[in-house]
């Protein structure tokens, strides 16, 4: 494959590890929370959508909208569970807890879809064209589309605005937000409810490219670990580009030097990034 | 109950296994200004974030708390605050990271409450309208106050809680503040005030309260108090004028 080849494949990679990312930017930005059951509900996501398409027979949009009702439905009921960790920012056991989650959904998934490889089969993946020498799908395009609208909505709304403003006050001080007439808890059911459903909207999205199997989610929340750190943690816009500057650098090395080590050469990046720039690439304008 | 605005009974205060407060009865009645004063760790800010059931640690507080006639004490801290019951904080905490005009603007009374409109804030606080476009971390410590207390305000108050607003002010500041305060209060507004300055908070407060170690010592109007003995030998020596 030529340059422009793999730059195409980088960018369309590029917007799914964004969009794949974007739940946690928010997460990290507003509530200063992790998840590290994000990959497993990547994996329910994803599970979701093939499930409302294949078994159930649903039009592949219904589809998409049922995993996005499942992944909001499941981040409710993990912060609803730890709810009393959030308050205290008691990030150590928060980690735990939503590994543990992860744990327990891949579990919950194994025994409700079993071990069968599963293909979530959509019409867009089905639409195939040329671009410049690469074959790519509508599915694809639909990708970049979600991710850039995705992103443009939640910078707007974090800039500007009073929903963005109660979400900076929460971030920086939520003992002092409550002082304001906040209602705290509710912002972070709020969040993780969009945690959950928007990495289901990037699973039911993204998940097309690839086999459907309840051990997946382990490669997402790698890469959304890298964007989100490599962003400068919280930051909209440095998250996007992060996403597909990443996607990029994973589609060139693997087409010019290796795809077998592109995991070992991310971090590589990652780390030399951190050292040069603590702040991430979007430096200064992160929430911490 | 309807000449009082905000009234406490049996507001119990634990850390662990530690009473820092217990307060049988207290009361701030309209258009008084109440100063509460006591040592270091007396729990005079365990007092007032009590009345909002706010702490930064992790308390066990139980009690009564009555605002308006409304029992409040088993609410969110949000919720008495959208009811009306503002507290400063210790320290004068603003959101650093916004502006002195968002953090205005974030302040939005709650649905039935009025709060001070901008121009009346600025008319309180000139030098804020000079530094709107600063971000919180950018002010002083005696405009952060401004700016806590100015915020509180927009949030339309039944009675405000100010903790120690004059600390760490130089002495000319302390005493614009405490008149600002004394403003307030004419204006209508009940203010529990906490103070170390009792010299100053004599000048201004209607009653005093004197706490210690988390126990009502002695309470009265200000006049009374300033000849109390415990009030004279601990707070103003025997330079009283
Ligand atoms: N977060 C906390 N955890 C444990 N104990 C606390 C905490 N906050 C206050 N205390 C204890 O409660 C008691 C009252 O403290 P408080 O802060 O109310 O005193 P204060 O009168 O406001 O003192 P100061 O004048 O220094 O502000 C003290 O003994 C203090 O050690
Ligand atoms: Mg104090």
């Amino acid at each position: 494959m030529n340059l422009v080849q793999q730059l195409i494949n980088g960018l369309i990679l590029g917007h799914a590890y964004a969009l794949i990312a974007i739940g946690w930017t928010v997460l990290l930005g507003v509530a200063r929370l992790v998840n590290f059951g994000h990959g497993q509900m990547y994996m329910i996501g994803a599970f979701m959508a093939w499930w409302a398409t294949a078994p159930l027979g649903l039009p592949y949009p219904v589809a998409v909208l049922v995993a996005v009702a499942a992944g909001a439905l499941l981040g409710l009921l993990v912060q609803a569970v730890m709810l009393r960790l959030t308050l205290e920012q008691n990030l150590v056991s928060i980690m735990i807890v939503t590994l543990g989650f992860g744990h327990v959904l891949r579990g919950a998934a194994s025994l409700a879809f079993g071990g069968t490889p599963q293909v979530l089969e959509t019409p867009p993946s089905l639409i195939e064209f040329e671009l410049a020498g690469a074959w790519i799908t509508a599915q694809d395009l639909l990708i970049v589309a979600a991710a850039i609208l995705v992103f443009a909505l939640l910078r707007g709304v974090v800039e500007r605005g009073r929903l963005g403003r109660t979400a900076r006050m929460v971030a920086e001080d939520p003992k002092l937000a409550q002082l304001a007439g906040i209602d705290v808890t509710r912002v972070y059911l709020a969040v993780f409810a969009f945690e959950g459903a928007a990495v289901a909207l990037a699973a039911a999205l993204v998940a097309p490219r690839t086999p459907i199997l309840t051990s997946i989610g382990f490669e997402e929340v790698i890469v959304t670990f890298v964007v989100v750190v490599l962003g400068g943690i919280g930051s909209v816009a440095g998250s996007y580009l992060a996403g597909v500057g990443l996607g990029l650098f994973t589609a060139l090395f693997g087409g010019f030097v290796s795809p077998a080590y592109t995991t070992a050469a991310s971090f590589a990046v990652l780390t030399a990034v951190l050292v040069l720039r603590p702040g991430g690439l979007a430096a200064g304008r992160a929430v911490r | 109950m309807s000449d009082v605005v905000l009234e406490a009974r049996d507001l119990v205060v634990a850390y662990g296994g530690n009473l820092a407060l217990d307060l049988p009865h207290l009361a701030l009645r309209p258009g008084e200004l109440v100063g509460v004063v006591g040592a270091n760790g007396a729990g005079k800010s365990t007092l007032v974030n009590a009345l909002l059931g706010w702490s930064r640690g992790t308390p066990r507080i139980s009690g009564s708390v009555r605002l308006a006639g409304e029992e409040i004490g088993a609410l969110p801290t949000h919720e008495r605050v959208r009811r009306g019951l503002l507290l400063v904080p210790e320290g004068g905490p603003v959101f650093g990271r916004l502006t002195v005009a968002e953090n205005l603007a974030a302040a939005e009374a709650a649905a039935g409450r009025r709060g001070y409109t901008e121009a009346e804030v600025f008319d309180l606080f000139p030098r804020l309208r000079e530094r709107l476009h600063h971000a919180g971390a950018a002010l002083s410590g005696g405009e952060r106050q401004m700016l806590a207390i100015a915020r509180s305000l927009r949030l339309g108050p039944r009675a405000l809680l100010l903790d120690e607003p004059s600390i760490g002010l130089a002495p000319r500041l302390v005493s614009t503040v405490l008149r600002t305060v004394r403003r307030l209060v004419d204006a209508g507004l009940p203010v529990l005030l906490v103070e170390q300055n009792v010299r100053a908070a004599i000048e201004v407060v209607d009653r005093l309260v004197l706490l210690e170690r988390g126990r009502i010592l002695a309470e009265g109007p200000v006049a009374a108090m300033r000849d109390d003995p415990r009030i004279i030998e601990a707070y103003l020596g025997d330079t009283v004028a």
